[in-house]
């Protein structure tokens, strides 16, 4: 589906905050994360229409809902995650849950089940995992059989067990993978099924405020209509079809509640004396707990927005970019707010603070929807592929674009993206020649640096572009030092860790330092302090102390 | 009755600081809402819409930006939106808008009341929706805290210095509101946000309604705006507790010492 106009998001954004101001408080936030409460009430509340309806943005307008695009559900995945992630995650199992019928449901099934979900209000769950089968659905025990009347299959029985299920214990309806005859399949499960029953809430380190729990399927009988497209082993299709735009909204996840806590701590710097001045003017504080984390959620960002707007635009799939726009949302995001605790001190680390609870709540975006090993072989699969397919081209020729760029506009970081670009391709190359990747970890870590040089190149080229996304709060000269800081550490990270790896693992290193232009990536950095204060001063600027 | 509200976009003004060394407003990051006055406003004129059945109009000037108030007054309620948007008006004072507003609304036609917010926060004058009743000649009730309407009266209740006073007046009549908990204003659920994209909206120029140039604009303008400036802050008060002679002594202690008094 393609986004609704700009203005229509940021009204419907504005609402979404209006409402967590009046009704969600952080006091209740905290009471509720203390007692690992879902708060029922509220949930419910923010589905009903003439109160928000944020379901509705799931659902296409044919059925009830709002169409809402990858780009509005980006934006308020990420408003979410800056309320309360286990809030968010709430909303986003009924989105997930709702994925397998807007993916492969026949007409009639989304004419009743979608105008259902946006009618009744209903939670939805996503019931896929198990003990044996998360990342890897191969394993899947749960089992549907058939039930045959007259020579006819008049339905399932469903039987199993489901864990760490999102609003599991409270979900109306649920979209159940279980194995039939025919393969793999989506079942429309509903609470009130004879034999259906969810186990209990568990105790979590994080998102105390979202449900999880398991689920026990005992001889459920579900009738035929209910299996998803109405036909058997199309159902990892169907899950794997989404991947790309689900990872966008949990990378919107890590993005939100990342920056969220970087600008609570880059509003307490400005009030907290130390050694004379504010902990804003030191650059010991901010050029390591600040400046790099947020230079790097807005790199996420822009490859966020990225994946969105190609999805939007009709392509399909996207894994691999799904791949890396979580991954680098949730691992930069879990970094900073990590950072973000340390740069409130002893405040930090109390729970009167929403860091605590946001360092908490953030690390099941490195876990959940892929956990981020998993995704590091993602990424490294499907550049890998493209790497060979072109002959070592791919980002040979991402560089030359990137070249373009830079001669167009000098100061977007630009040039130091193509140098990443370039010392990655230098890197494949070698992993290739000497056979590097019959070693696992070559090929996590080189999905590690992809995600890097390919968030700079997309980050440069934003911060080139002549007009910039309704997303950014900051002006042209403090967004593209913010690409140059990103930029340069990319290249350098890229050419320093890849260099390493492959000395190693590789029998012999050749000329891999000239081929990463070692020197060149380390002359890049001259200006990298001055940017560093720069993008301080524009932090401050934007995120004032209350 | 048809009733139009006057609605203006602002920069949230507790995001936003002034440069101290240029004057200017420092409005990069800061969000731009409706002006909190004119949300009270329309929430008082959607009421009475939800009881009398009347149409509401809402009219903003502004870039092309500001359709987003407009679009979420129709989200919320409200019948048609027009936004008032050319260069020609840009840099307007309060003199000038309320001369092109009061045009749009003579195009509008029949307008039995019009509703606006008592002040806007960025410039905090209080004097646009004034200048519109003048510029149309009809009567105009200021700090309305509450609106009613009987048959073909208009009833207000004004808020003065240390409590209210009720008047009455005759269509058309305009009102400005202040903020007041009988009118706490709504935001749109995503549906109706959706809806709103289906109700009519124009944008209008200058040339559509009439106004002449020389009226407009900064040049049209008669009040110039020479400089911006932060309050210089002031020192922090010394507070004292106790009986008042206590606090008197203490301050004529003060005095002593600083020889105000010997």
């Amino acid at each position: 589906m393609a986004s609704m106009d700009a203005i229509s998001r940021n009204l419907m954004l504005d609402s979404l905050k209006e409402y967590a101001k009046r009704r969600i408080p952080y006091d209740l936030i905290r009471e509720l994360d203390e007692k690992n409460e879902f708060p029922a009430e509220i949930l419910k509340e923010m589905y009903q229409h003439d109160t928000l309806g944020l379901h509705l943005l799931m659902v296409p307008a044919e059925y009830g809902g709002v169409s809402g695009g990858t780009f509005d559900i980006y934006r308020v995945c990420e408003q979410l995650a800056r309320i309360d992630l286990g809030i968010a995650t709430g909303v986003f199992a009924t989105f997930l849950g709702t994925d397998p019928l807007n993916v492969g449901g026949t007409e009639e099934q989304k004419e009743k089940w979608l105008k259902r979900i946006a009618g009744e209000n209903l939670l939805v769950a996503y019931g896929a995992t198990e003990a044996d089968a998360g990342s890897d659905l191969v394993n899947l025990r749960t089992r549907a059989e058939h039930v045959v009347k007259n020579g006819k299959i008049v339905g399932y029985n469903v039987t199993g067990n489901k864990q760490w299920i999102s609003n599991g214990g409270v979900a109306d309806l649920y979209t159940i993978l279980a194995l039939a005859p025919g393969g793999p399949s989506w079942f429309l499960v509903e609470r009130n099924m004879e034999g259906f029953s969810p186990n209990k809430h568990e105790d979590k380190h994080g998102i105390r405020l979202s449900n999880t729990a398991g689920l026990s399927l005992d001889n459920v009988y579900v009738p035929a209509e209910n299996l998803i497209g109405m036909e058997e082993g199309k159902g990892l299709l169907q899950a794997q079809a989404v991947f790309g735009y689900t990872r966008v909204m949990v990378a919107a996840f890590g993005l939100g509640a990342g920056e969220e806590a970087l600008e609570q701590a880059i509003r307490y710097s400005q009030q907290r004396i130390q050694g004379g001045g504010p902990l804003s003017e030191k650059q010991g504080y901010t050029h390591k707990l600040i400046v790099p984390n947020y230079v790097r959620m807005e790199g996420a960002r822009s490859y966020i927005e990225y994946t969105s707007q190609r999805l939007d635009s009709g392509e399909h799939g996207l894994q691999t970019e799904g791949a890396i726009a979580k991954y680098g949302a949730s691992e930069w995001g879990n970094k900073a707010a990590d950072d973000a605790i340390q740069a409130l001190g002893g405040y930090g680390y109390t729970k009167d603070f929403p860091v605590e609870k946001i360092k908490r709540d953030i690390k099941i975006c490195c876990i959940y929807e892929g956990t981020s090993e998993v995704l590091e072989m993602t990424i490294y699969r499907g550049r890998w592929q493209e790497h060979l397919k072109s002959r070592g081209r791919y980002y040979l020729d991402m560089a030359d674009r990137l070249d373009q760029v830079h001669a167009t506009e000098p100061k977007a970081g630009a040039h130091a993206a193509a140098l990443g670009l370039r010392a990655l391709a230098a890197v494949l190359e070698e992993c290739r020649v000497q056979k590097l990747t019959r070693h696992q970890h070559v090929t996590f870590k080189l999905g590690k640096l992809i995600c890097a040089a390919e968030t700079a190149a997309i980050f440069s080229t934003a911060a080139a572009a002549p007009k910039y996304s309704e997303t950014v709060r900051f002006d042209r000269e403090g967004w593209q030092a913010m690409a140059r800081v990103f930029a340069r550490e990319a290249a350098l990270n890229t050419a320093l860790e890849g260099l390493a790896l492959v000395l190693g693992a590789a029998e012999q290193a050749g000329n891999l330092a000239d081929a990463v232009n070692i020197e060149a990536v380390q002359a890049e950095q001259k200006g990298l302090i001055a940017d560093m204060d720069l993008v301080a001063a524009k932090l401050k600027q934007t995120f004032k102390a209350k | 009755m048809n009733i139009v509200v006057c609605v203006k976009q602002v920069p949230d003004s507790t995001e936003v600081k002034i440069n101290p060394e240029t004057g200017h407003l420092i409005r990069a990051g800061v969000p731009s809402i409706i002006n909190p006055y004119d949300h009270y406003a329309l929430q008082a004129a959607l009421e009475l819409k939800a009881k009398h059945n009347f149409k509401v109009t809402l009219v903003s000037m502004g870039p092309p930006q500001a359709k987003s108030v407009v679009q979420m007054g129709m989200a919320l309620g409200a019948d048609e939106g027009i936004l008032l948007s050319d260069m020609a008006f840009a840099g307007s004072d309060t003199w000038s808008t309320s001369y092109a507003l009061a045009k749009a609304i003579k195009k509008i036609g029949k307008v039995d009341m019009i509703l606006a917010g008592m002040q806007a926060i960025d410039g905090d004058t209080a004097q646009t929706g004034p200048g519109v009743a003048q510029q149309l000649g009809i009567p105009q009730i200021t700090f309305c805290e509450q609106v009613e309407v009987d048959g073909r009266r208009v009833i207000a209740r004004k808020q003065i210095d240390g409590g209210y006073e009720v008047l009455e007046a005759r269509p058309p009549v305009l009102l400005t509101m202040i903020m007041t908990k009988d009118y706490t204003p709504r935001y749109p659920s995503f549906l109706a946000v959706s809806a709103s994209l289906k109700k009519p909206f124009h944008v209008w120029s200058a040339a559509d309604v009439g106004a002449e140039a020389h009226f407009l604009g900064l040049k049209g303008s008669p009040t110039q705006v020479s400089r911006i400036y932060p309050p210089p802050q002031r020192e922090k008060a010394a507070m004292f507790s106790g009986s008042g002679q206590e606090g008197a002594g203490k301050i004529l202690e003060i005095m002593r010492s600083e020889h105000f008094v010997e």
